[in-house]
């Protein structure tokens, strides 16, 4: 394993350590009034997680959008595949905390609206997303040919990652009733205290995990390629 | 040639394939009708009215007919070894993509210049005489979107081991979004309420923008997806 992720994989674990521990036992619970009756909602202490993670999940799919352009713009000059890799892992890690997402969100929905599944914009948002990147890697167990394969990522890569924002402001267009609840709005966020240092340490330590985890997927990535190319050799031999 | 010129070639090219055989537009039109007649059958449309997700059924039965056509019209291409003749002509590539979004748009209207009037009386819905033009407008946005992205992404799919398997997993996730906004529009302007009439063009924004954003993506990418 390289230092690097390793040094990021241990701050980023100390951090969502620490951050677990400041939802749990230091920020307030928060009390909402449900019919003239104020209730603890404990079910809360989950958005110093769900929270981090869809935000990993949506900056992975970014960069995954992001290595695309410039691994078409190194297509242009010099026919060079890193970039698909680094694309490929970048989407990888995206989709597994989006999956994450998924989980913790429908725990959520349960706990506090009382069912598994709401058809709230956000909800239907992050299923769709789910989805396009499910193509994303139906595509490229479809394309048999190394260089067509990285091509066709890349391209796809790029109009999901151009996707991500307009499947959100789909979401907010009238024909679907919001419920999820909205924490940040432009005005400034609705925390203050050892919440939003909560959330912060959280999401910080999240962000270095998934970073961690990005650069250990290359390293295995570049092994297997490193592996095949080998196996080839020997098989010449 | 100039590049309008090529384009239309392209176009040329396309309707005179289509007129010999006709296959395309006439499987098209009869898979739309059909779905309606599925649609009516599924939600029991003669008990209910269907003021309401009108809008949603005419939609789908438009998406899974332009699916129809956009797999159609790279299998020719491809089987027949046109797309490399396509590929060797001195034409921009990139202005091959509009002359295959464009041929696709119009065959897409073709269908849906005979099937909306059939839905319309099917299903006994009426669009007002101001209507009408913001109506054919929000029907020209989706179809906008959908040939553009529709081209982009059937060129792709073609050019893998499942080919026409392949578009329909691709193309729905990324065309909901515009999906959502033209129920969104066609349902308001159908139910002519005044409040549903202003959310109706809020949704039609979103759709222009779609369009322009994918037009231009497409038209950048398209390098990449065709040929070596």
């Amino acid at each position: 394993m390289r230092k690097s992720s390793l040094i990021l994989a241990s701050i980023g674990t100390l951090l969502l350590l620490t951050g677990i521990y400041l939802a749990f036992f230091v920020t307030p619970e928060i009390v909402v009034r449900i019919e003239g009756e104020e209730v603890a909602q404990f079910s809360q202490k989950i958005f110093y997680f769900h929270v981090p993670v869809a935000w990993v999940s949506l900056l992975f799919f970014i960069i995954g959008g992001i290595f695309g352009i410039m691994f078409l713009i190194k297509f242009l000059i010099k026919r060079e595949q890193s970039y698909d890799q680094k694309g490929y892992a970048a989407v990888e890690i995206g989709f597994l905390f989006g999956i994450l997402v998924m989980i913790t969100g429908v725990l959520w929905t349960r706990a506090d609206w009382s069912v598994w599944w709401d058809w709230d914009p956000r909800l239907t948002t992050y299923l769709i997303l789910m989805l396009v990147y499910a193509g994303y890697f139906a595509l490229r167990s479809s394309v048999q040919e190394d260089s067509t394969k990285a091509r066709f990522s890349a391209v796809y890569a790029i109009i999901a990652a151009i996707n991500v924002p307009l499947t959100f402001w789909a979401g907010r267009l009238e024909a679907l009733k919001p419920v999820h609840p909205v924490v940040f709005k432009i005005s400034g966020a609705s925390m203050e205290g050892p919440m939003l240092a909560a959330f912060l340490v959280s999401m910080l330590g999240m962000t270095l995990f998934a970073f961690s985890l990005f650069l250990m997927r290359l390293d295995l990535l570049r092994a297997s390629e490193e592996l095949d190319y080998l196996k080839e050799q020997v098989e010449v031999v | 040639m100039s590049g309008g010129k090529q384009i239309l070639a392209i176009i040329k090219k396309d309707i005179i394939a289509e007129l010999r055989t006709k296959e395309m537009v006439i499987s098209m039109l009869i898979f739309v009708i059909l779905a309606m007649i599925i649609f009516s059958q599924a939600f029991n449309a003669a008990e209910k009215s269907l003021v309401e997700f009108g809008g949603g059924l005419l939609w789908v039965a438009f998406l899974f007919t332009s699916m129809l056509g956009l797999n159609r019209s790279f299998v020719h291409e491809k089987d027949e070894g046109c797309l490399e003749g396509l590929l060797m002509s001195p034409v921009d590539r990139p202005l091959i993509f509009f002359g295959k979004m464009l041929g696709n748009l119009i065959f897409l209207m073709v269908v849906e210049v005979i099937a909306i009037p059939i839905f319309l009386v099917l299903f006994g819905l009426n669009i007002g005489a101001s209507l009408i033009g913001p109506f054919v407008a929000a029907i020209l946005l989706g179809n906008i979107g959908i040939s553009s992205v529709g081209t982009l992404l059937s060129t792709i799919s073609i050019n893998t081991k499942t080919r026409d398997l392949m578009l329909p997993i691709l193309f729905l996730p990324i065309i909901i979004p515009l999906l959502i906004a033209a129920v969104g529009a066609t349902g308001g302007i159908i139910s002519g309420d005044r409040e549903q009439l202003v959310s109706a063009y809020a949704a039609m924004r979103f759709m222009a923008v779609y369009d322009i954003i994918f037009l231009l993506v497409a038209y950048a990418l398209y390098d990449f997806v065709i040929g070596e």
